[in-house]
Order: structure tokens, then C-alpha cells, then sequence
């Protein structure tokens, strides 16, 4: 019998084994909701029954007054939406409960007995839980997309800056806002994962990193805070309002994605060492 | 030192616009009085190191100052005329001697600030007679007279422009249709034809007199800059030229603009010019008696407020306060192909024809969504005055506001044209005009990135990567040092000197030493708390001897060792997903565990005795299912090495005698079992030798036989335990 440890726990199998998870079902299952939901409502909704146009919002000029135009407004107000809770909750999901539910299911210390090596068991959940992460964030403007298209029709993306976008344009714009959003998403990512491994409490670290969110989130509102607020990682949350310009300036976008990528990085480097030197107890 | 035209010491107070032998001379006064300072920088004697600031008024002042003292240093001028006849008279047609329109709504805001005031000081106030006769007679003529012309001339910057030589920093307002941004273009024009060569910078900012007041932290900031590299000659990299665009970004919190700042090399005159092709061949349009109802294009004070809500009313109803239906008209460019930018001057040749020998028409630069909303740059307008039109009309070339514009596919960018303006003097009689362009838009851009540099841009990405190779790094240098070791004897377990303290201080196991011979079933004795768990997650690599070592096969076990994959265990209780079944579970616990060969997948599915349950969720097992499902995954591949913690906890008596049969055939194939358990008499029963621990120390071990020799009075291993710790029963710490 031979053994070779890069052969341990394979992408395939970690993938299979989440998505086998009810809980996987439902992080998607929400994220496809929530363009569902907001197209009803403003379909069916009693202010669409008044006769005007609908409209979310009270605005006509802000991006929730716009979503109605059509499918491409619609999937900018959707990311709008999904960006500060949606997305951060199922990141924080499929990050933090990956190594905190194998600790509470008993499952990790068989997998490490076996052995899988401890780095090699964080850096395969690692690429597994980003790759669930990255299909939901790819998949929110996807199926606002469709449901808008469905429910608005196609017309050109207009910008809350006055600017308006063909629909290939437009779709590029959403594009460069999706892979944004994305990388933005590495520090909640990051945080999570470092808390699934400093816990055997699943629900816990996903809390936690939603929490601390939130938290820096409300701190970014104090602007007696000043410049000292350019290094909360959300601060950088919204940055791709610049993609709706006429001619993207990249330089926050830039600045805000590789700060959070940063700061992702970090935490993922101290999930990686303390679980390396972790007595397995649990 | 700060001070103001209000009128102190030996000035009168009254107000001559900057007249170079009354404010100007007393700002020299002042340099004077700075020279004489002891706490001031001299750079030669009676010769201060001095800079100058000002707005507006005291921009003038400033500029003024500066092509009068050759003392002065430095000049930063914001939002001021460079020429203050085309500022209240401007004419926007190319090379015209005729003034333009007189602007009467910001001329008349710009007395009254000085006139009216708490005591009445007469019609004229603290005006100097001559500026307050020619203030009347432009209200009641329109235009300057050859004197009052000259008047304003003679306190015009540009017209001093070659006499400046220190470092100038022109600063202008978009939001400004008092002295909109050709002011400072054509004074930097003029300044940098200097042949001194001094520096010249420029900053078109977002605000202005039109009440914007957005960017005053960065205005402050550049000017400070501005001081510090030309009077304490810092290395400071300061750009030829800043402008600022209003189409970025906007604040979530209170949907604001956020202005962004670009920076170019060249200042904009120095770009080469750019056609559009304008595709609308004639505009018609209505003068009413009297010019009323007139078009609000911008309001002094509230210019922007006015721009921005013009916008708002567009988006909504396909109208502009600056374009009333019938008096005005636009000269359309096709919808754009490709995003277009506008920075600087625009120009375009008409003909112009009117029903009367003269026309007072207002030009401006706007775009057009495909959705009809009208986008007037900041409410900003070139007033055109033409007389003697001759049958055919007019051909002129009409300089357009210099403005920032951004213009986005699908958009169309339009020359308007709008008959009356409130904010200018207008003719008394109703007019027809009609205007055709001669010539494509030519317009300039500029070549200009970010403010954040592009430095910064290009460093945060690299240190992103760098950040993740130090990641790396850190964590392949910090990771756990064990340097594998080979024992050269036969024997198939060695623990040698094994002990755990936790970080607590918590002595779990100290000097714990035994061997284990193929085909043994060893039975690791001792009461809760003793070290037997922990012991066992050693020898499963799962947690960090502090001391000693384990050796299989000759081969060092610590976590990760791959020597790991001899072994076999079953720990603290089961370990499965709970939503996958038994069967699946299984499945992927080999696929996961890097081994290949074979198996034994029938043998251990037959240990299992689970039957049809086997392919239930495992959520559904009792706990006596999972246990045996445990074990069977721990013999998955046949190890040389089960380790098995409390293998019969939770199993009938009918179960623990099938177990003890299972794990006797498995050592009779030459593997080894080690066994912990508090069931003494089941470890009598299945094993072969006896490790004996308490209080984390080795009491005993050998075989089964001997240990139970020891004792004379019975045989059980029951007897023999107690005696051996004796007294000592007392519960210790649960090793966890």
C-alpha cells in the first residue's frame, strides 16, 4: 500500500462533499431569490397597479430609481442590494463553516489521522469554499439579469451619473463590477476561514464574520473618523459605482480591491499557521 | 498675513477694482511693511520671501501685485478675471472687437455686495465714483463706453500678463459663470508666453461663484503644496495641469457627486484639436418682446443648485430651464460611437441670420441621453453679440465654453443655441434667427490619469502579490519543525520518553516508553485522566509530543508524517457526514486519504453488520451503528496499525463479543491492535499485553499473563489494577 500526500483529499471530493450539503442548496437558493422577489414585488406590488411607471425608490435619478429600466439597471440595483448582507453572509458562509463543521462533525481528526497534511486539508477547502464563493457572487448578476430581462426587458443600462450603455457595453460594466465585487469579497472570505479554524462552532464563525462586518460597516458611516477609514476594508465595498462612469477611473477600485485581497491574504496566512501548530482536540 | 479691501490704515476703502495705484499699491505697502518684519525671510534687504493668495477680487489682487513687485515669489490666483471687460461684457465670437452682452444679473449682484450695506452710503456705496458711473451706464446702455473700456482694461490682469514672473498657480471654478474657466486659460496663455519661463500651473476645480463649494480641502492642499515648492523650494512634484470631473462616483450616504481629480503634463491649450461631425443643418428660434420668458441657464449664488435641478427637471420631462421651446435650438452630432471627453476649448463656425440687424444669441455645449435628458455642463454660456447682418447672415466662429465634459455611446453631443438668457441684457424687440453650422465641432481633450497616481495604482496590486508570496513564505517558514527520524529495529511501534504539557502547565503524560511486536493486541490501561487519549492522538498525529518520540516501522510519527498511513484509528467516538450515507462515507474517506491498493471494502462492510442501512444517511444511525461503522472505516486498507479508543463503547454484549472476535482475526494476520478501554474484563479477554497508565506515568507493562501473575490472590485484571495504583483512585484531570 502506498501513499502519496498530494493525492489527499482531492478538489473533486471536498466539491462533491459540499455540495452535497443542504446548506450549500440554500445559500444559492438565496442568492437566486432575492432578484426573484424584488421583480414580484415590484410587478405585483400596489404601486404597480396605480396606472404610472414602477419604480423602486422615490428617486428617479439614483440607481434604486432606475432598476426598473430594464434587465441591466435592474442587475446593478440587485448587486447594490446583495453587496453589504447577501453576499457577505454567504461568503461568510461557505468560508467559515468549512473546517468548523468537519471539527463538529468529528470528521476532521480522521481526515487528519489519515493523514491529509494540515496545510494541504486548509488550502483544498480553501480552493473548494472559493470556488462556491465565486459561483455565487457570479451568479447573482447572472440571474438578475435573466429575471430582469424577463420582467424590464433589455433596454440600455443607464447610469445614475447620466451615462447610458448599449447593452454589450453594459454587460461588460456589470462584468468588471461582478469580478470586483468578487475580489473585494477575499477579506470577508479570509476573516471567516480564520475563524472556522479557531472554532468548532460552524454557525459561530459565520456569525462572527458577519458581525465584524456589519461592525466596520457601521464604523465607515462616522465620517468624524476621516481618513482613518480608507483602511476599514469595507470602506471599499461600493467602489464599483466608478465602473458606472463614462470612462472608468480604476485607481479605488484598484486601491480597494488590493487592499481587501490584502487583508484576505493575511488572515488566510494566519488561519494556515495556527492550524499547522493546533493540538487537534475535538 | 491676512487682510481685506474694507478699508484700514491710510486707505480710503474705496473700492477702484483693483486699480493698480490704490489696492495694488497698498498690497505693495504691505510687503513693505513684511520687509521690516524681524520674524519674516528675507531674500534680500527691504525684499521678503513672500507669496500671494487670493479669490476672486483678491485673486486680481494677487496677479496684480505680482506684475507690479518683482518682491513677490510666488502667486496663486483662484477664481478671478484674467480680463474683467469679458467678464461682464462676454463676447464669445472669435476675434469680435464688439463687447458682448452686458452681464447684469452678476454685475448687479457684485455692486450690491459693496453698496448695500447696514448704513446707505448713497447709490454708489464704497465705489469709487468712476466705477459707480460706469456701473450705471452699463445698466442703462448695455455696453462700455471707449472710457469705461479702457477703465476696465487698466485692472485686467492680462493686460500685465508679460510682468509676471514668479511661479503662478491659475485656479478656476466649473461651477462659475461669473468668471468661467476661459479666464484662466487665456491668462495662462498669455503668462506662458513669458520668456522668463517661470513656472505655470493650472487647476480646474468643481466650484466657483456659483456657490459650489465641494473641493475646498484639496484647493487648500495644492495651494499649500504650491507655497511650499516655490517658497521653501521643496521637491514637490506639482502638475502643469489639475481638473476635476463630476461624473465619477457618487457618495452612497448622501448621494452627492464625489469629484475626482485628474492630472495632466500639458497645459490645455498645447493639445491638438478634434473634430465632430454635426449632423442638424439649420436651427430656428423666436427673440420675444422684451426677451420674456427668458431662459435660467445659471443664477448667481445658486449656479450649480440651478444646473443640477435643470438636470433633474430634463431627466424627468424631456426639458431644460436653459432651453425654452421655440427660442432655442441644438446642432447635433450623430449618437456616439465611441465615449467622447471634452477638456478645454470647443469651437464651431455658424451663419447666423437675423430679422434685425443684430443678434444676441447664447451658445452652449451640452449632451443628450437617448433617453432626451439634457446635460448643461455646470448652466455655463457663451453670449454672442453681432450687429450688422447683412441678408444672408453672419458667418462667425463661435468659442464655446471651455468646459470638462464626458459624453458616453448612445449620447449625443449638441451645440445649443437659446435666444434669451436672464442672467444678460438683451435687445427690447422680438427677433427671428436662425443659425447653420459652417464647420464640424472642434473641440481638445486632454491626455490625463487619476490623481491617485498612477503610481499608487500600479503599487497596490504589487503589493497585493507580494502581501501573498509573504504569505507563503511566512507560512512554509513557520510551519511545525519535525525532522523525521529512522529507528533501525524491527520492532513495529517504539514510544520512546513520550510526554504532553499543554500550554496550561497541564502535564498530560510524562516519560512514556513502550514497544508493540507485530500480531500483538495491546491493551492501554488506566483510569479517566490518566493520558490515554492523549497518548493515542499522538500516536494519530494529531497533537504535538512535548517531548520523546513514537516510531512505526522504524519510521517517526508526528502530525502529517506520512508513516500516518499505517495506521488505523478510531478516536473519542465516530466521525461522519451526517448528511451522506454510510456507504458514501466511506467511499470518500478513501478517496480522500491518498492511499491506493486495495481496500478490503467487503470485509470491512461485512464488519459493519449495517445490512440495508448502509445506504441511509448517516443522521439516522444510532450510535451503536456508527460506532461499528467507525471501525470498519479504521481497518479501510487493512493497516499494520489499529488504534481504537473505547472501541465498544455503546455496544450490546452480543456486539462486544463479535468485536473482540473481529479484532483478534486482525492481529492473528501478523497487524496489531492497540486498545484503550475502562472495561477491564473486555481487555482481559481480547488482549495480549497491557500497558498500565496513571496520573499521565507508566505503571506497567508486558504481557497480559505476567501482569496478572503479579498478583497472587485472583486473576483478574480488575484486582491487578487496583492494586497496582492502589489507593490512588482519585480522579484526575480529563485529558483532553
Amino acid at each position: 500500500m502506498s501513499y502519496l500526500p498530494s493525492k489527499t483529499l482531492p478538489y473533486r471530493i471536498e466539491l462533491y462533499r459540499q455540495l452535497k450539503r443542504k446548506r450549500t442548496a440554500i445559500a444559492y437558493l438565496f442568492v437566486v431569490s432575492l432578484p426573484v422577489l424584488v421583480a414580484i414585488a415590484v410587478k405585483f406590488g400596489p404601486s404597480g397597479n396605480s396606472g404610472g411607471p414602477t419604480r423602486l425608490g422615490s428617486g428617479t435619478t439614483d440607481l434604486i430609481g432606475l432598476a426598473t429600466i430594464g434587465a441591466s439597471n435592474f442587475t446593478v440595483t440587485m448587486l447594490y442590494f446583495a453587496t453589504p448582507f447577501l453576499l457577505v453572509t454567504v461568503i461568510a458562509l461557505f468560508n467559515g463553516d468549512t473546517v468548523a463543521s468537519e471539527a463538529s462533525w468529528s470528521t476532521l481528526r480522521y481526515l487528519l489521522a489519515s493523514p491529509v497534511p494540515r496545510a494541504r486539508l486548509l488550502i483544498q477547502k480553501v480552493k473548494v469554499s472559493l470556488s462556491l464563493s465565486a459561483l455565487a457572487v457570479l451568479i447573482m448578476p447572472i440571474s438578475s439579469w435573466i429575471v430582469g430581462a424577463i420582467a424590464f426587458g433589455t433596454k440600455s443600462l443607464q447610469s445614475p451619473l447620466g451615462a447610458t450603455f448599449p447593452n454589450l457595453v453594459a454587460v461588460s460594466r456589470i462584468a468588471i463590477i461582478t469580478l470586483y465585487i468578487g475580489v473585494s469579497l477575499t477579506f470577508i472570505a479570509g476573516l471567516a476561514f480564520y475563524l472556522s479554524v479557531r472554532t468548532d462552532a460552524p454557525l459561530g464563525a459565520v456569525g462572527v464574520a458577519v458581525a465584524i462586518s456589519i461592525l466596520l460597516s457601521i464604523l465607515d458611516t462616522i465620517t468624524a473618523l476621516g481618513d482613518l477609514r480608507a483602511w476599514l476594508p469595507v470602506h471599499y465595498s461600493f467602489s464599483w459605482f466608478d465602473a458606472l462612469a463614462t470612462s472608468i477611473d480604476y485607481s479605488v477600485m484598484i486601491r480597494g480591491g488590493s487592499y481587501c485581497f490584502m487583508v484576505g491574504v493575511v488572515f488566510y496566512a494566519l488561519a494556515i499557521n495556527r492550524f499547522a501548530h493546533k493540538d487537534i482536540t475535538s | 498675513m491676512t487682510w481685506s479691501a474694507r478699508g484700514f490704515g491710510e486707505s480710503t476703502g474705496q473700492i477702484e477694482m483693483n486699480a493698480i495705484d490704490a489696492e495694488v499699491a497698498d498690497t505693495r505697502a504691505l510687503i513693505d511693511y513684511l520687509a521690516r518684519n524681524k520674524n519674516v525671510a528675507l531674500d534680500a534687504s527691504g525684499d521678503p520671501r513672500v507669496g500671494i493668495l487670493g479669490s476672486s477680487y483678491g485673486g486680481a489682487n494677487a496677479l496684480l501685485t505680482a506684475s507690479q513687485d518683482s518682491r513677490v515669489d510666488a502667486v496663486i490666483a483662484d477664481i478671478s478675471w484674467s480680463n474683467l471687460k469679458q467678464g461682464l461684457f462676454p463676447q464669445s465670437i472669435e476675434s469680435s472687437s464688439v463687447s458682448g452682452p452686458f452681464k447684469k444679473i452678476w454685475a448687479g449682484t457684485f455692486f450690491s455686495a459693496a453698496t448695500l450695506q447696514s448704513a446707505y452710503l448713497g447709490e454708489c456705496g464704497s465705489f469709487a465714483q468712476r466705477w459707480c458711473d460706469a456701473y450705471r451706464n452699463a445698466v442703462l446702455q448695455g455696453s462700455p463706453s471707449l472710457a469705461e473700456a479702457r477703465l476696465l482694461d487698466s485692472v485686467s490682469p492680462i493686460k500685465f500678463a508679460s510682468s509676471i514672473t514668479a511661479p503662478t498657480l491659475l485656479s478656476q471654478g466649473q461651477a462659475d459663470s461669473l468668471f468661467p474657466l476661459s479666464e484662466s486659460y487665456k491668462l495662462a496663455e498669455k503668462i506662458s508666453e513669458n520668456k522668463s519661463g517661470s513656472p505655470l500651473s493650472m487647476i480646474w476645480h468643481a466650484d466657483g461663484h456659483d456657490g459650489s463649494n465641494v473641493q475646498a480641502p484639496y484647493l487648500q492642499e495644492q495651494f499649500l503644496l504650491w507655497f511650499q515648492k516655490h517658497l521653501l523650494k521643496h521637491e514637490i512634484d506639482f502638475p502643469i495641469f489639475q481638473f476635476t470631473r463630476m461624473n465619477g462616483s457618487i457618495s452612497l450616504q448622501d448621494s452627492t457627486v464625489i469629484p475626482k481629480v485628474f492630472r495632466s503634463e500639458k497645459l490645455p491649450f498645447k493639445n491638438e484639436s478634434r473634430q465632430l461631425q454635426v449632423v442638424t443643418p439649420t436651427v430656428a428660434m423666436i427673440y420675444p418682446i422684451g426677451g420674456v420668458p427668458s431662459a435660467i441657464s445659471a443664477l448667481p449664488g445658486i449656479g450649480s443648485a440651478g444646473a443640477l435641478a435643470s438636470q433633474l427637471l430634463s431627466n424627468l420631462a424631456d426639458f431644460s430651464p436653459a432651453f425654452l421651446p421655440g427660442q432655442s435650438g441644438f446642432l447635433e452630432s450623430a449618437p456616439l460611437t465611441a465615449p467622447l471627453s471634452i477638456v478645454g476649448p470647443s469651437s464651431i463656425k455658424v451663419r447666423i441670420t437675423s430679422t434685425e440687424p443684430d443678434a444676441t444669441l447664447f451658445f452652449s455645449l451640452v449632451t443628450k441621453t437617448p433617453g432626451g435628458a439634457i446635460n448643461l455642463p455646470n448652466g455655463i454660456v457663451a453670449p454672442v453679440k453681432i450687429s450688422n447682418i447683412s441678408d444672408g447672415g453672419s458667418d462667425v466662429v463661435v468659442n464655446l465654453p471651455i468646459t470638462v465634459l464626458d459624453a458616453s455611446i448612445g449620447d449625443i453631443v449638441a451645440v445649443g443655441v437659446s435666444a434669451t438668457d436672464q442672467g444678460y441684457e438683451t435687445p427690447k424687440t422680438s427677433r427671428f434667427y436662425s443659425v447653420s453650422p459652417l464647420s464640424p465641432l472642434i473641440f481638445q481633450t486632454s491626455v490625463a490619469t487619476a490623481a491617485r497616481s498612477s503610481l499608487e495604482s500600479f503599487l497596490w496590486p504589487v503589493g497585493a502579490l507580494v502581501s501573498f508570496v509573504a504569505a507563503v513564505v511566512f507560512v512554509r517558514i513557520r510551519r511545525p519543525k519535525i525532522a523525521p527520524t529512522k529507528e533501525t529495529s524491527d520492532t513495529l511501534l517504539v514510544v520512546e520518553n513520550l510526554g504532553k504539557t499543554y500550554k496550561d502547565g497541564h502535564k498530560a503524560l510524562t516519560d512514556l516508553s513502550f514497544q508493540v511486536q507485530r500480531g500483538q493486541v495491546v491493551g492501554l490501561l488506566g483510569p479517566n485522566g490518566a493520558g490515554k487519549t492523549t497518548a493515542l492522538r499522538m500516536m494519530m498525529g494529531l497533537i504535538f509530543p512535548t517531548d520523546g518520540s513514537i516510531y512505526l516501522n522504524g519510521e517517526s510519527i508526528y502530525p502529517g508524517s506520512p508513516a500516518l498511513s499505517n495506521i488505523g484509528c478510531f478516536v473519542e467516538g465516530p466521525g461522519f457526514l451526517p448528511h451522506l450515507s454510510g456507504r458514501e462515507n466511506l467511499r470518500l474517506y478513501w478517496r480522500s486519504i491518498g492511499r491506493d491498493g486495495e481496500q478490503y471494502l467487503d470485509q470491512v462492510i461485512a464488519i459493519t453488520k449495517l445490512g440495508t442501512a448502509l445506504d441511509k444517511k448517516v443522521r439516522t444511525y444510532s450510535q451503536g451503528m456508527r460506532q461499528r461503522l467507525a471501525i470498519a472505516q479504521s481497518m479501510l486498507g487493512m493497516p499494520d496499525l489499529l488504534v481504537l479508543d473505547e472501541p465498544t463503547n455503546g455496544l450490546d454484549p452480543q456486539q462486544i463479543a463479535e468485536m473482540r472476535q473481529v479484532l483478534k482475526n486482525y492481529a492473528s494476520t501478523g497487524r496489531t491492535v492497540v486498545i484503550s478501554s475502562h472495561l477491564l474484563a473486555e481487555i482481559q479477554q481480547t488482549c495480549s499485553h497491557v500497558v498500565l497508565i496513571h496520573r499521565g506515568e507508566l505503571i506497567a507493562f508486558g504481557q497480559m499473563e505476567d501482569l496478572l501473575s503479579k498478583n497472587h490472590r485472583s486473576q483478574s485484571l480488575e484486582e491487578t489494577f487496583l492494586e497496582l495504583i492502589g489507593d490512588d483512585l482519585v480522579i484526575g484531570r480529563e485529558d483532553q
